[in-house]
C-alpha cells in the first residue's frame, strides 16, 4: 500500500473515538450484544494496528455480518421498522472497522458517521441530545482533519481545535439555511415507533380496575401566559369529556353517537369577564385532543373547537404542538341544554349499583329536588364522612360505585369524579366526567407553567339551570391540598408518587439547588423547543413574509441569492482575489497574462524560470511561436529590468498589444 | 569592458584549464571588492587560480601557509629595535600586499584567524598602537580543505560572512585534464600570464559597477530570495542584511561583466550559490547540504510574481 493511502495513527484514534461517542446514546436502545460486537471490532482493529493480527479474511467477515443480521432478526423479530434498521446501521458501522485498511475506507466510515449521527434525532430531539450530537460532529470532523495530517505527527488535540474552528465558521451558514432554506415535505417518511404514554390522560376511565397508580414526572405540556397566571385552584386543563358509562368504564362519545345536528361546536357569543391569553406547547401524545382552560377559543387555524367546549387537533400529535388560546374562565357555557344532550348526560346503565342510586334519589328529594342544593349536599357528604384520598386504592368489583361509597371509601380523583357523576345522573341531574390536568408548576426562571404527567386529574361538571355547566371537583372537597398545592406536595414518596420514574430530579425537589437546576434546564428546553423544534414551514413562511413581504418564487430566489452572496461573497473574494497581482506593475501583469495564455497551451512557466529561460523552452516546444514569444519577452525584459525609458507608456502599450495579439492555437 | 573581462578570463584559463565559470565567479568577487574563499581538496588548483588572478590583474601577491603555530605577528608584521638608528622599526608582514593567498585558513588558531579577518574587514592593521593602511586594492583569497577536519579550527559563521563568495573548483573534465597532463603545465610559476587589467581600470570598473541599474522587479526578486531563506523550513538561519548587500553587489558586478548596465534575474541566479551557500545554516532536519538548499530556494521562489 502506498504511504498516502495509509490511515495516520492519529486519525485512527479519532475515528474510534468518534464511533464510540456515536454509539453511546444508542446504548439503552440496542441489544447488549451489539455493544459487544463494537468492542470486539474495535479491539480487533487495535490489534491489527499493533501488528499482532492481520485483517480478517473475507470468509470471517461474511460470517460476522451474517451472524449480526441473524442476531438483529432474533432481537427484534423483524428487520423492518425504525429500531431494527438503526441497529442494522450501527452493526454495519461497527463491523466496517474490520476492513478499515485505507484512507478511502476511513472516509466512507466518517461520512457514514454523520448519517448515524442523524439517526439519534429519530428518538429524541431535546436540547441536551442536540448539544451532545454537536460535540460528536466536532469529533467526527476532527477525525476527518486528522486523516489529512502527516503520519509522523503524534496524537494531538490540534484536529479537534481545527474542526471546532471550521464548525464555528459554518455556523452562520447553518443559521441561514435553517431560517431560509425551503422546508420541503419528505418524499418518504420513517415509521416512527413511539412508546405509549406512561401515565397521564387516556381516552377512557375505569377507576375500579386500578389498584396502584403509577405517576411519571415527565412534562405533559408547558404554558406561557401573556399577562398573568390564574390562581392555582382555577387551573383545570380540560382535555376530554367522558359522557358515556359502559361496563364500569367511562368514555367519550364517539363521532357516530352524536347526531349530525349536534356535532357543530358550541360558541359563546357574549364574551365578558376575565380573559387569559396563553400559548401551550404540548408534548407528543399520539392523541388528538388538546388542553385548555374553559371557556377556550383557539387562535390557530389547525385547532378546532368541539361541541363539549374542548379543543381538538384534526390529526394525532406525533410531534410537539404549539397553539395559542384565549380563555374566559368565568363565562357560563351552554345555558340551554338540548334534549339529546340532556338525555346523554343523564344516562346510566339500566341496572347495578342499586344502593348508590337509592342514596342519590333520597338525597335529591331531601334537597327539595333542587340540583344546586343536591350538589352541595353531595360535596358535604364527601367532606363530612370518612373518605380518604390515596393513590393505592383497593380493587373494586362489579358494583364498583356501591363498593366504593359504602365499603372502601378510599380512592383518588377518578373514583370521586366517577361516583359523583353517577350520583348526579341517578338523580336525573345532567353531569359528566372531565379528564385533563390540574395545576402545574410555575417556573421562576421564565414564568412558564410546567404541567407534569402526575398533574393528571379527573373532575366533574354538573349542568345547573341558569348557570350552564359548572365545575364540581369532589377531590377538592376530600383533599383540598391536592388542588391548592399540587400532588407532589400533598403526597409522601411512600404513597407511590413518581414510582414510575425512579431517577427523576423531581424526587429531590426539596433540595433547593437541584430544584433550581431542574427548573433552569426545563426553561432552556422550553426555549429550545419553541424556537427551534417548533420552527416549521408555517413559521418560516411568517418570517419570510415579514422580511420580504409577499412570497413569490422570484423574491425567494432573490433573498436566497442575497444571503448566498453575503455568506459566500467574502469567501469567494478571498479565494479569487489575487492579492499579489494587485501590487504588481502593469508590465508584469501583462506578462503574466501572456504566461497564462501559454499555460493554457500546456507550456507552464516554472517558478524559477526567468523570462528568457521560459521563452527558450517555449520555442523549443513550439518553434512556430518563436517570433511572438521573443518579441513579448524582449519587451517585458526592457520594461521590467532596464532603467525607466522615455517612452515607457508607449513600450507598455506595445507589450500589451503583443500579448493581446498572442492567440496560440492548440496543436 | 566586456572584451577586457573575457580576455582576462581567457588568460587565467590558460593556467587553470576548463574552469571558466569558477574563474568568472572569482573575478566577479574581486571586482566587487570582496574576499574569496575557495573550498576544495588539495591539488585542485586553488593556488594556481589565485596566482593567475594576481598576475593578470597586475597585483602584488604573497602567500601565507597557515599552520597551528602561526601567530598574528607572523602575518601582520613586527616592530624590531634597530641598533643603528636606536629606534623601533616596523617589519611589514606578508599582509602588506595587494593579493594575499591565505592557504588552509582553518589550520590556524582563532586568534590568528581573527587578526586576518579584521584586516580584511577594515583594510588596515594596528600593530603596537599604530594603525597602518594596507595597500589598495587589497584582496584575500583564502582556501580551506573540507575534509580531514581533525586539528582544525573551522571558521565560525560570523567570520564566514566576511567572505563575499565561496567557490568550489571541482574536478576538471576529462578533456581539460588530458590537455593538462600532456601540456607544459608542470608548475604554476612556469607560466607567465599577460597582465590584462590595470589597477586604474579595476577602480574604474568598480565605479561603473556601482551604477548598474537594479529595477524594482529585480529588487523584489532579490528580496523574495532572501526572504525565503529566512522563513522557509530547512533553514536554521537565513541571509543577513550583509548577505543581501553582498548579493546585490555581486549581481551588479556580474551584470557589468556581461556587458549590461542593468541586472537581470539570471545574474542573481548565477551568483546566488557562491554568495549565499556559506552564509546559510541548514536546519538539522534537512538532509541535504547547503547547495541543495540553494537549489531548492531557486526552484521555489518565483522570478516574476510573489
Amino acid at each position: 500500500m502506498k504511504l498516502e493511502q495509509q490511515i495516520p495513527r492519529n486519525a485512527l484514534i479519532w475515528i474510534v473515538l468518534a464511533q464510540f461517542s456515536l454509539l453511546l446514546p444508542h446504548l439503552g436502545r440496542v441489544p447488549m450484544w451489539l455493544v459487544l460486537v463494537y468492542v470486539a471490532a474495535a479491539g480487533t482493529r487495535v490489534l491489527v494496528y499493533q501488528g499482532r493480527w492481520s485483517f480478517p479474511s473475507r470468509g470471517v467477515k461474511v460470517v460476522c455480518a451474517a451472524t449480526c443480521l441473524g442476531g438483529i432478526w432474533l432481537s427484534y423479530d423483524s428487520l423492518i421498522g425504525l429500531e431494527p434498521t438503526v441497529a442494522l446501521l450501527l452493526v454495519a458501522f461497527s463491523l466496517k472497522l474490520l476492513e478499515l485498511a485505507q484512507k478511502k475506507d476511513a472516509y466512507l466510515l466518517l461520512f457514514l458517521a454523520y448519517f448515524v449521527c442523524v439517526t439519534e434525532f429519530l428518538f429524541s430531539q431535546e436540547l441536551q441530545v442536540t448539544l451532545y450530537l454537536l460535540a460528536v460532529v466536532t469529533v467526527i470532523t476532527a477525525a476527518l482533519v486528522a486523516l489529512q495530517q502527516p503520519e509522523k505527527l503524534e496524537f494531538s488535540l490540534l484536529p479537534l481545535r481545527r474542526a471546532g474552528v471550521m464548525l464555528l465558521q459554518a455556523f452562520p451558514l447553518m443559521l441561514i439555511l435553517f431560517l431560509v432554506f425551503p422546508r420541503i415535505d419528505p418524499l418518504w417518511s420513517v415509521p416512527l415507533q413511539r412508546q405509549a404514554a406512561k401515565s397521564g390522560v387516556s381516552n377512557f376511565m375505569s377507576p375500579g380496575d386500578i389498584s396502584n397508580l403509577s405517576l411519571s414526572g415527565d412534562v405533559a405540556f408547558r404554558v406561557q401566559f401573556d399577562d398573568f397566571v390564574p390562581a392555582r385552584s382555577q387551573l383545570y386543563w380540560r382535555g376530554l369529556v367522558f359522557s358515556k358509562l359502559e361496563d364500569s368504564t367511562w368514555r367519550a362519545l364517539t363521532w357516530s353517537e352524536v347526531p349530525a345536528n349536534e356535532r357543530r361546536p358550541l360558541v359563546v357569543q357574549n364574551l365578558v369577564g376575565q380573559r387569559f391569553d396563553y400559548s401551550v406547547l404540548l408534548e407528543a401524545t399520539q392523541q388528538n385532543w388538546l388542553y385548555s382552560l374553559r371557556y377556550a377559543r383557539p387562535s390557530d387555524l389547525g385547532v378546532m373547537s368541539t361541541n363539549d367546549f374542548r379543543l381538538q387537533s384534526p390529526i394525532e400529535l406525533e410531534d410537539q404542538k404549539e397553539y395559542r388560546v384565549s380563555s374566559w374562565t368565568d363565562i357560563p357555557i351552554e345555558l340551554e341544554l338540548s334534549d339529546w344532550r340532556r338525555e346523554v348526560e343523564t344516562q346510566l346503565p339500566l341496572s347495578g349499583n342499586s344502593r348508590t342510586r337509592e342514596l342519590a334519589q333520597q338525597m335529591y328529594s331531601e334537597a327539595g329536588e333542587d340540583s344546586r342544593s343536591f350538589v352541595r349536599a353531595t360535596m358535604a357528604m364527601f367532606t363530612e364522612q370518612d373518605f380518604h384520598y390515596t393513590l393505592r386504592p383497593p380493587r373494586l368489583g362489579g358494583n364498583s360505585m356501591d363498593e366504593f361509597l359504602f365499603e372502601s371509601r378510599r380512592g383518588f380523583c377518578e373514583h370521586y369524579a366517577a361516583v359523583f357523576v353517577y350520583m348526579m345522573r341517578a338523580a336525573g341531574v345532567p353531569a359528566r366526567v372531565v379528564a385533563g390536568y390540574q395545576g402545574g408548576e410555575l417556573s421562576p426562571i421564565n414564568g412558564t407553567l410546567i404541567v407534569h404527567q402526575f398533574d393528571a386529574h379527573a373532575w366533574a361538571e354538573v349542568w345547573l339551570p341558569g348557570e350552564g355547566w359548572v365545575r364540581a371537583d369532589p377531590t377538592a372537597a376530600i383533599a383540598p391540598e391536592r388542588i391548592e398545592r399540587g400532588l407532589q406536595y400533598s403526597m409522601g414518596d411512600d404513597e407511590g408518587f413518581l414510582s414510575g420514574s425512579p431517577l427523576s430530579p423531581l424526587r429531590y425537589r426539596n433540595v433547593a439547588w437541584v430544584n433550581l437546576l431542574r427548573l433552569r434546564l426545563d426553561a432552556m428546553n422550553y426555549s429550545w423547543q419553541r424556537l427551534v423544534m417548533e420552527f416549521d414551514s408555517a413559521k418560516q413562511y411568517n418570517l419570510l413574509s415579514g422580511l420580504i413581504g409577499e412570497i413569490s418564487p422570484a423574491r425567494i430566489a432573490t433573498l436566497v441569492g442575497v444571503i448566498w452572496m453575503l455568506v459566500l461573497g467574502p469567501v469567494l473574494y478571498t479565494l479569487l482575489r489575487r492579492p499579489a497581482r494587485a501590487k504588481l506593475d502593469p508590465a508584469t501583469l501583462s506578462y503574466l497574462d501572456f504566461c497564462d495564455r501559454m499555460a493554457a497551451q500546456g507550456c507552464v512557466r516554472e517558478p524559477r524560470e526567468t523570462p528568457a529561460d521560459y521563452a527558450r523552452r517555449a520555442i523549443e516546444q513550439r518553434p512556430e511561436w518563436g517570433e511572438q514569444v521573443m518579441a513579448i519577452t524582449g519587451a517585458y525584459e526592457t520594461l521590467s529590468y532596464l532603467p525607466p525609458l522615455q517612452d515607457q507608456e508607449a513600450q507598455l502599450q506595445k507589450l500589451r498589444n503583443l500579448v493581446r495579439g498572442f492567440r496560440p492555437r492548440k496543436q | 569592458m566586456r572584451e577586457i573581462i573575457d580576455k582576462t578570463v581567457a588568460e587565467v584559463g590558460k593556467a587553470l584549464l576548463g574552469k571558466e565559470p569558477q574563474i568568472r565567479l572569482a573575478l566577479c568577487c574581486l571586482l566587487s571588492r570582496g574576499h574569496l574563499l575557495i573550498e576544495d581538496l588539495p591539488g585542485m588548483g586553488k593556488t594556481t587560480l589565485s596566482h593567475a588572478l594576481a598576475q593578470v590583474l597586475g597585483l602584488s601577491y604573497k602567500r601565507v601557509q597557515f599552520t597551528s603555530d602561526l601567530l598574528p605577528a607572523d602575518i601582520l608584521g613586527v616592530s624590531v629595535f634597530d641598533q643603528a638608528s636606536t629606534s623601533f622599526s616596523f617589519h611589514h608582514g606578508p599582509i602588506f600586499t595587494q593579493l594575499l593567498l591565505a592557504d588552509e585558513i582553518n589550520r590556524t588558531t582563532p586568534r590568528t584567524q581573527s587578526a586576518l579577518l579584521e584586516a580584511m574587514a577594515e583594510g588596515q592593521v594596528t600593530v603596537d598602537g599604530e594603525t597602518r593602511q594596507l595597500p589598495r586594492p587589497f584582496f584575500v583569497i583564502a582556501t580551506q580543505n573540507p575534509l580531514h577536519q581533525s586539528g582544525t579550527y573551522p571558521l565560525p559563521e560570523s567570520q564566514l560572512d566576511r567572505f563575499l563568495m565561496r567557490i568550489e573548483l571541482g574536478y576538471p573534465d576529462p578533456a581539460a585534464e588530458r590537455s593538462m597532463l600532456l601540456g607544459d603545465h608542470s608548475g604554476t610559476a612556469s607560466i607567465v600570464l599577460e597582465e590584462c587589467l590595470e589597477v586604474s581600470q579595476l577602480i574604474a570598473f568598480r565605479e561603473a559597477a556601482g551604477k548598474v541599474h537594479a529595477s524594482d522587479n529585480v529588487m523584489d526578486y532579490l528580496q523574495r530570495l532572501v526572504g525565503h531563506t529566512r522563513v522557509a523550513s530547512g533553514f536554521a538561519c537565513g541571509l543577513s542584511p550583509r548577505g543581501s548587500m553582498a548579493l546585490l553587489q555581486s549581481a551588479r558586478t556580474w551584470a557589468l561583466m556581461h556587458g549590461r548596465s542593468h541586472i537581470v534575474p539570471e545574474d542573481l541566479q548565477a551568483i546566488l550559490p557562491s554568495v549565499a551557500s556559506h552564509r546559510l545554516v541548514a536546519n538539522s532536519d534537512f538532509a541535504g547540504d547547503n547547495h541543495a538548499l540553494i537549489r531548492e530556494t531557486l526552484a521555489t521562489v518565483d522570478v516574476i510574481k510573489p
